[in-house]
């Protein structure tokens, strides 16, 4: 059962899951590119800051294959309204979590690429003293950022229309709010903190901020 | 045999069945010992409910026409002659009533009925 | 009488224009059950809340003697559900649509599959998205009867095929159920094509449940009688006078339920005649049916 649900999510997303694992195994590899450029007097700092700039496409590049294969578990039943999946014979959180569990495993292939991607970077130049490289960190790192996006993406697919709406609705009204407040010439802030508290740790979104480096000091 | 089954009529189609196979039997078209079509085939063939099919034997079983042996099929049964005419005859005045009654619902009357009747009999001069 | 499906007092309201009301279904084990009424009248939505698609405002629903929803995942292994308009993965092609299916079924017939899949004429490789009408509608038969139900749900199986592909279906069907003895409960708005194979009748109007009897009574008690020479006024009859139309003064059409024929003598007795009683066929019944059904309301209002 879990292998042919696995099998429907692989078939709806490969044509873009195949192309998306390529982009995580390139990536580290791109963004060590300018490597060679210190040896030929490069100054490492100025290394290290490309680096980072680029490094800003891990995060959104994890975003983006969460969204994708979040999607892509449920594409195929929104379409047909949920009645086809809706009438197999099992319970409704058992096919959420089989739906799940295909998620994750599909996940696995871009985390995996990444991974080898990282360790590929690395391997073979020795590094400029001073600079030490951070594969595997930079890979369980990218790996925690997807899971999350993922389950907040999945989250939101899982329910209905409605339900997306409702959450949408609330952020505006939250945003409004704010608005309202600030417009009254009150000094009260009842966005930001909330946003801190996600951003920083232990929030849940802290492990996509900051900075995303393969190398580093 | 069964070309014209007609699920519209107010007759049951299990019993439209029966009378069909009564009169083949009481004809000779079906002879004793041959095998009625299985239940699946026929509903498939007619394209009606297998518990028709089923009912329609029960009745010619019930009345002496075939014998149902478990797991065989169903089977046709030697009739007597005096049944098989009286089965025959019956068929010839249901026909007849069908006859009069729709000449009746046409408006023709009984005499134009016996002169065409005449007509199309072969070997008739006309 | 074990009951396949059974239905208490059911209720669902959907804006202000549509509503079921106290559905009582009865659908007897091992029947074909000839869901019939027009477009609109409730059929699907009363089909969607047998599975648990929809949830009822009132009442209870019992299939294959479990109750829905406490029990759906058990039921619904043993029920095979068409819906108007089939929808599978477009994904895939009809041979993984049929791996994927067979997945969830316990009871799994691949013989049957595959019997189907050939007499079908489905092409193993090609895409569902690809199907047309026909063929998507076949391909869920072949998915619904090689899961071996004891139940099926039709919701308008034939409506829109051309008659070749109907014939094919309802052949398939009718195979099925002469071997595995299954509960048939098929809606359709095309009365004929139910005439031949249903042996019991359910009548939706409006969101009610008109009527439910077995299909010889149903066709029996109905008729259209053409008499003459009755009085205007006629009082209590011993059969259900449905409605009565003069034609020239002296002729006159009624239709009737429940007609005997020794009520012949009623109408004499009237001083008048019965120049014929015709019969009436399901779908002439079913529209004299609906006619009564809605004259009170029409007069109410």
């Amino acid at each position: 059962m879990f292998r042919a649900i696995l099998f429907t999510q692989w078939k709806w997303i490969r044509l873009a899951l195949v192309p998306a694992a390529l982009l995580s195994f390139l990536l580290p590899l791109l963004s060590v590119q300018d490597l060679a450029a210190v040896q030929d007097g490069l100054s490492p700092a100025r290394f290290l800051e490309g680096h980072a700039q680029m490094g800003m496409l891990y995060p959104m590049l994890g975003a983006m294959l969460a969204l994708l294969v979040a999607t892509g578990a449920w594409a195929a039943d929104h379409a047909g309204r949920h009645v086809y999946a809706l009438t197999l014979p099992l319970a409704r959180e058992r096919l959420v979590l089989l739906r799940l569990g295909a998620g994750l495993v599909l996940l696995a292939i871009p985390l995996a690429t990444l991974w080898i991607g990282c360790l590929l970077a690395v391997a073979g130049s020795p590094l400029p003293t001073g600079l030490t490289a951070y594969p595997n960190l930079l890979a369980l790192r990218f790996l925690f950022a997807t899971l999350v996006a993922f389950g907040l993406f999945f989250a939101v697919v899982t329910g209905t229309a409605r339900a997306a709406g409702w959450v949408l609705a609330l952020l505006v009204a939250w945003m409004l709010a704010q608005v309202l407040l600030s417009s009254a010439g009150s000094r009260a802030d009842i966005v930001t903190p909330v946003l801190e508290r996600l951003l920083t740790w232990p929030g849940p979104f802290d492990v996509f901020t900051g900075r995303w480096v393969l190398i580093d000091v | 045999m069964f070309e014209q089954i007609d699920p519209r009529s107010a007759t049951p189609l299990y019993a439209q069945i029966a009378t069909r196979l009564k009169v083949a039997i009481a004809a000779g078209d079906l002879v004793p010992g041959a095998g009625l079509p299985s239940v699946r085939q026929l509903a498939a063939q007619l394209r009606i409910n297998p518990a028709t099919v089923v009912q329609a034997y029960r009745e010619l079983e019930t009345e002496g026409f075939v014998e149902m042996r478990h797991g065989a099929g169903t089977f046709v049964r030697e009739v007597e002659g005096a049944r098989r005419a009286r089965t025959r005859a019956g068929a010839a005045t249901r026909l007849v009533r069908a006859l009069l009654a729709e000449a009746a619902r046409a408006g023709l009357t009984v005499e134009e009925l016996r002169r065409a009747l005449v007509d199309e009999l072969p070997g008739s001069g006309a | 009488m074990t009951l396949a499906i059974q239905t208490q007092g059911l209720g669902y309201r959907a804006g202000k224009q549509f509503a079921i009301r106290d559905l009582d279904l009865h659908v007897p084990a091992g029947a074909i059950y000839g869901f019939l009424g027009p477009n609109g009248s409730g059929k699907t939505t009363t089909i969607r809340l047998l599975l648990g698609l929809l949830r009822p405002q009132g009442g209870a629903i019992t299939l294959l003697g479990e109750p829905v929803p406490g029990r759906l995942p058990a039921i619904l292994a043993r029920t095979g559900y068409v819906p108007e308009r089939p929808h599978l993965y477009p994904s895939l092609t009809v041979q993984e649509a049929i791996a994927y299916h067979r997945a969830f079924y316990p009871r799994w017939d691949q013989r049957r599959a595959d019997d189907l899949l050939a007499g079908f004429l489905l092409e193993p490789g090609r895409q569902t998205s690809r199907l047309s009408k026909g063929e998507l509608g076949k391909l869920m038969l072949l998915l619904v009867l090689a899961q071996s139900p004891d139940l099926l749900l039709l919701d308008e199986p034939t409506d829109g095929l051309d008659p070749v592909v109907r014939r094919e279906v309802l052949t398939a069907l009718l195979d099925y159920v002469s071997q595995r003895g299954a509960t048939v409960f098929i809606s359709s708005h095309l009365v004929h094509e139910l005439e031949r194979i249903c042996d019991w009748v359910g009548v939706m109007d409006q969101g009610r449940l008109v009527t439910e009897l077995p299909m010889e009574t149903f066709k029996n008690g109905i008729k259209r009688l053409h008499v003459s020479g009755v009085p205007a006024e006629v009082g209590a009859t011993p059969f259900a006078l449905v409605a009565r139309q003069v034609h020239d003064g002296r002729h006159e059409t009624w239709i009737v339920r429940g007609w005997q024929g020794p009520m012949r003598q009623y109408i004499e007795g009237l001083g008048g005649t019965v120049r014929e009683v015709v019969d009436l066929d399901l779908e002439e019944g079913f529209v004299e049916l609906l006619r009564t059904a809605r004259g009170p309301v029409a007069g109410r209002s």
